[in-house]
Formats: structure tokens, C-alpha cells, sequence
């Protein structure tokens, strides 16, 4: 089954920034989750995570990221997200992980929370 | 495979344990739920729940099949789901959700719940359609 989903790569200061777009599923999370991973291997301590693209997001989703923010914490950074589609952040209200991740509507908001922690 | 009787619309689905397969799953609750005449919230709703309905089943499995039941009678829709296993008690144990999934059915569906069926471990969850705007 063709879903279009890819992830897009940038560094912002130092900082770099995922971009996940499209339905991220028990079919999709695991390239995430290896992108995640590999980033916290090369020594960066926070990544935001753009999720402005993301159309669907289930619990396999949610638990990769959980598993990177505490990889990024560990390591004495963080993991902020960047939603603004209700839809998507409805699923961490309902799942209480509002009250876990460092929630943003915004990349640039979500860099500085990194930059100024 | 489906059926059509005095409003009510019944739909059979198996699918091979495949993660990139499990879309077809909410593909199928989601088209059915259009057609009931449930609005985009609610179908989104229930999208994610039978999702998670199906990862509570085959989560860590790459094998056997997955079988689905779509029952969309008046301003409800049932879907219940088994996973084809042998082993009874292998299949119990697997049908226990991880918390995230258990709270996002909680939050989405109006009832859910596990059941066997000929030795296979079940799950099944009903929505009905609610007055939020299409």
C-alpha cells in the first residue's frame, strides 16, 4: 500500500529540525524513529519535532516520540513539537502527553524554547 | 464482502499482518462511517480508534491474519476485529493494549472491549454518530 509519507531534514543554529509529512503509523513511525535515533547517536542533545505536516498519528507514532524525548533528556536537551492542527493535538491531550512534550505552534517558537531553555 | 438489509450495512474484511496493510482497516471504518453520514470529526475519531483496536491485537506480529467486522445500523457503527491464532493463550496475552491505545479508545469511542471467538483474541468497539458539525 502506497502512503505518502517522508521526512524532511534541516538544521537551524546547530539545532536540527524533522519534519515528519503525512500519516505516521505503525507502517511509518519506524524511519522516524531511526531519524531520531541517529540524531541522538551524533551527540545533538535536542531535535525539534515539526509535526505542522502530520495528517494522522496513532499510539505506535506516540510512542516513538516519547521514546526520543527521553533520549534527548538524558542527554540534557529536549524534544519540543510544533502542532497547530487540533486534530493532532487532541491525541496528546487524550493520551495526557500535553503535560510530557514541550507542545509549540511554531518551528521558530519551538527553536527558541531550545536555544533559551 | 458486504451486505445491505433494512438499513443496515455489514462488511467482512481480512487482511494479512502487515503493518503498511492496517490503513486498508481504517480505510474501510472510515468510508462506511461517509456513508452513515457521520461528520469528518467523527469519522477521524473513529479512524484512529480502529487503529488502535487493531495494534492492540497484532502489535509485534508480522504473521497470520487479521479479521474485521464493520456493522453500521442506524447512527451507530460496531467493529469488531480477531486476530487468526491457534494458541488461545498466546493470543490473550497479546490482546492486553498498551495504556496509550486503551486511553485513546476511551476518549474516541462510546464503548469498546475484548472478547474470544472460537479460541481467536478479540476486540470490538461501537461509536455512534454524535451531533458535532460535519
Amino acid at each position: 500500500m502506497d502512503q505518502t509519507f517522508e521526512i524532511g531534514d534541516e538544521e537551524v543554529d546547530g539545532i536540527p529540525v524533522v519534519s515528519p509529512a503525512g500519516e505516521i503509523d505503525v507502517a511509518t513511525a519506524p524511519p522516524l524513529r531511526d531519524r531520531l535515533a541517529a540524531l541522538g547517536a551524533s551527540g545533538k542533545p535536542s531535535v525539534v519535532v515539526n509535526l505542522l505536516g502530520v495528517t494522522f498519528l496513532d499510539s505506535t507514532a506516540l510512542g516513538v516520540l516519547v521514546g526520543a524525548l527521553k533520549r534527548c533528556r538524558e542527554a540534557g536537551g529536549d524534544l519540543p513539537l510544533v502542532i497547530d492542527e487540533p486534530r493532532i493535538l487532541r491525541v496528546f491531550e487524550i493520551t495526557g502527553l500535553t503535560g510530557v512534550f514541550s507542545i509549540f505552534g511554531s518551528v521558530g517558537a519551538a527553536l527558541e524554547s531550545v536555544r533559551h531553555p | 464482502m458486504s451486505e445491505r438489509k433494512a438499513g443496515t450495512i455489514s462488511v467482512e474484511l481480512s487482511i494479512p499482518v502487515q503493518a503498511d496493510l492496517v490503513v486498508l482497516a481504517r480505510l474501510a471504518a472510515a468510508t462506511l462511517a461517509g456513508r452513515a453520514g457521520f461528520g469528518i470529526e467523527d469519522i477521524e475519531d473513529l479512524r484512529l480508534a480502529v487503529e488502535e483496536l487493531c495494534l492492540s491485537l497484532v502489535t509485534g506480529r508480522e504473521d497470520g491474519r487479521l479479521h474485521l467486522s464493520y456493522e453500521c445500523e442506524g447512527d451507530a457503527i460496531e467493529v469488531a476485529c480477531w486476530y487468526e491464532d491457534d494458541h488461545m493463550a498466546a493470543s490473550a496475552r497479546r490482546a492486553a493494549a498498551d495504556d496509550l491505545s486503551l486511553k485513546i479508545l476511551d476518549a474516541l469511542v462510546d464503548e469498546h472491549g475484548r472478547r474470544l471467538r472460537d479460541g481467536r483474541a478479540g476486540a470490538w468497539l461501537r461509536k455512534r454518530r454524535s451531533d458535532r458539525a460535519v
